[in-house]
């Protein structure tokens, strides 16, 4: 008896995860692409925020009935931020640090504007991304209905976008100057590469992804608009990638973690748990600051555990990262 | 790119020129938030022109300003200090709040004379903001660990642990508002002739000018500044930099944390936790007003109060085509302004030799194939 309850728990916990984690786990592998190539972009929350509200705009006021399109409508709102954003830093090259700030505060502001009379709307059902079944013959069996059973967003998001992503920088020759720029831009301006170039492409596509997560949100997740649609995993995501790496599938992998601590949230508070010393209400509350100690103690422990162990690790960190280049100091 | 001239990158960030343009960049985000308010079919001038009138129209105006000034000046001058160091505390919200929360838990719980419990309150705030900051300043001394992350990250936790006390363990159970703790006993004075503000509008203005002389006139204040410039010259220069990044960060948090406490004693309305609301953003604009000074401590006030004035039309106009969402918008326009104009301070134009020009302007080194046999 009580084994099937942790079971069906489990279950629960882990089916909704894994949609949970689909937005963070997009907006980290934007995250991861714009740091890359060296470029910091702290506006993820502003990213999501627009992806969002583009894709509820392009659904409410344009009339677009695909779940794709509106997907799209997102992302190429937040490409256009993103593309601000790179003018700014890899073009201008004023503080990637204050311009990400800007990006995350305007971005907010600027969605919340947009989105202010659609609160409540919900997108119809028709437009949300609906749940395949690629493997009908496991219909019938709970625990694979719960691992399997998931939109075609979140199939991309964690097979096919990292594992394409994987391919492009570690096995080809493209992906091995993407890298050369974060890591040292001098060097790959040297061989040729045009740093710049290469630098505004992918600030530009990693906000183009980082979108399609706020998009993602309103179309599947909370299929409706609401101000401050990002709730910090903007800045989990940020997070997520220093756990991760900058490696695309431990980016996955460590998103996931985070969308673990925001169902047993969920499923904790929907069947009122509670501990000897805790109300449920309470539990509640303290369940609600999960996820974000949980990320935090994420990142701390790696760096702590490198320090005490008295490793001497060189950071994971693409080298280059936050600096602009300028080829007169090289 | 202007005919004849060239830009030239200088060597040398002349502060002067840097505090110029810096100020320019931020009226130019100004001007380009009139063109997005026109873009969205609201007219600028009638817009500025009635925030004016909010503000400076009426005496309630101005006091309103002098109220909402204390939080965010408290929260930037938290945010200036760190970033003297270049360490950048994005979690003053959170410090914010844990200040007010530690303060407002001593003032519902304890029973003392009033001046006792409010140095108790102010003590305990400055404890709270600090320990709220303790983590990310250690990780970030010993272990390098990013701080813009961890700093932030501990808003969110510090917002739940307010909605917590509200609606949970600090409740007012007799009050009819939903989501508040019970309210404080003890409030600062009003300063004479005044309906709202309170002498904690003089904290942040008093706490600037002192880090002001700090800065100026201590070994401390040099040796932070030295840490900002250069921390691998820092520590040759035999300065324990991790422990100054640990003790700069905990000041800064416990600014904050302070401002949570003047909030909670001294704003009209504001003597109870009522969840994450409590802070409207106040460690947001203070991180703008931060930016925007570039850290002077004295540039913070002016900035301040303006980021001040320019908040309070943003709520008094609500009904008139503004909104605080549309002052976020503002705001991040102007911190682009501010990082375009620091980088534009690094370059000059430069006037290059044209071809009537280029016989006065002959080379005096010679060339390579003038240099070698």
């Amino acid at each position: 008896m009580i084994l099937a309850l942790i079971e069906n728990a489990f279950l629960s916990i882990l089916g909704s995860a894994i949609p949970a984690s689909t937005v963070v786990v997009l907006a980290a592998t934007g995250v991861m692409l714009n740091e890359r190539v060296g470029v910091l972009n702290l506006g993820q929350e502003g990213l999501i925020g627009i992806g969002a509200v583009f894709a509820v705009i392009s659904v409410q006021e344009w009339g677009i009935e695909s779940s794709w399109l509106a997907l799209l409508a997102g992302m190429l709102g937040a490409a256009f931020m993103g593309a601000a954003f790179a003018l700014g830093t890899v073009v201008i090259r004023a503080n990637q640090v204050l311009l990400g700030l800007a990006l995350a505060l305007g971005g907010v502001g600027l969605a919340n504007q947009l989105g202010t009379n659609r609160t409540g709307t919900p997108i119809p059902t028709e437009t949300q991304f609906q749940e395949l079944d690629p493997f009908g013959v496991f219909t019938d069996n709970e625990f694979f209905e719960a691992f399997l059973y998931h939109d075609a967003v979140t199939y991309l998001a964690y097979l096919v976008v990292p594992a394409a992503l994987w391919f492009l920088l570690f096995r080809t020759r493209h992906g091995m100057t993407v890298r050369a720029v974060g890591e040292s831009p001098g060097a790959a301006d040297a061989v040729g590469a045009s740093v710049m170039g290469i630098r505004f492409f992918y600030t530009v596509l990693g906000a183009a992804i980082s979108g399609a997560a706020g998009a993602y949100m309103v179309l599947t997740i909370t299929p409706t608009w609401s101000p401050d649609i990002a709730r910090g995993r903007g800045w989990v995501a940020l997070a997520v990638v220093i756990f991760a790496a900058w490696r695309p599938f431990r980016v996955v992998a460590g998103a996931l973690l985070f969308g673990a601590m925001i169902s047993f949230e969920t499923t904790a508070k929907a069947r009122n748990w509670d501990l000897p010393f805790l109300s449920a209400s309470d539990m509640g509350f303290l369940l609600s600051m999960l996820p974000y100690l949980v990320t935090l103690i994420v990142i701390l422990v790696p760096a702590g555990a490198a320090h005490l162990g008295r490793r001497v690790r060189a950071t994971d960190a693409p080298a280059a990262l936050a600096i602009p280049y300028f080829r007169e100091e090289r | 790119m202007i005919a004849g001239y060239r830009l030239q990158r200088r060597l040398d960030a002349d502060a002067r020129r840097t505090a110029i343009l810096r100020v320019l960049g931020a009226v130019g985000g100004l001007v380009a938030a009139g063109f997005f308010l026109l873009l969205t079919g609201r007219n600028p001038f009638t817009i500025l022109a009635d925030s004016i009138e909010a503000v400076f129209g009426s005496k309630r105006g101005i006091e309103g300003v002098a109220v909402q000034s204390v939080p965010i000046l408290m929260c930037a001058l938290g945010v200036a200090l760190s970033l003297r160091m270049k360490v950048w505390n994005i979690g003053s919200d959170g410090q914010f709040l844990m200040g007010a929360f530690v303060a407002c838990g001593l003032g519902i719980n304890i029973d003392a004379p009033n001046w006792l419990l409010l140095v108790m309150m102010g003590v305990g705030a400055l404890i709270g903001g600090a320990l709220w900051i303790l983590v990310p300043a250690a990780a970030r001394a010993h272990w390098g660990v990013n701080e813009i992350i961890t700093t932030l990250l501990l808003n969110f936790v510090a917002v739940q642990m307010v909605v917590w006390a509200s609606l949970g363990f600090w409740r007012d159970s007799s009050s009819m508002v939903t989501q508040s703790t019970r309210i404080v006993p003890v409030t600062l004075p009003r300063i004479p002739g005044f309906d709202s503000v309170s002498i904690a509008f003089f904290v942040p203005l008093i706490l600037a000018v002192v880090l002001w002389i700090v800065f100026r006139s201590t070994k401390v204040g040099y040796e932070i500044d030295t840490i900002g410039g250069n921390p691998r010259a820092a520590a040759f220069a035999g300065i324990n930099v991790p422990r100054r990044i640990i003790v700069v960060m905990l000041i800064s948090g416990a600014i904050a944390g302070f401002g949570g406490f003047l909030q909670l004693t001294g704003a009209p309305g504001a003597q109870a936790l009522n969840g994450g609301g409590f802070s409207r953003s106040y460690g947001l604009s203070g991180f703008i007003v931060a930016a925007l000074a570039g850290a002077s401590f004295l540039g913070v006030i002016v900035a301040g109060l303006f980021i001040s004035a320019m908040f309070y039309a943003g709520i008094a106009l609500q009904t008139k085509g503004l909104s605080v969402y549309i002052i976020f918008a503002i705001y991040g326009l102007v911190l682009v302004g501010v990082a375009i104009g620091e980088t534009a301070a690094r370059y000059r134009l430069q006037k290059v030799a044209t071809d009537g020009g280029a016989a006065s302007a002959a080379p005096t080194t010679p060339t390579l194939a003038e240099a070698t046999p």
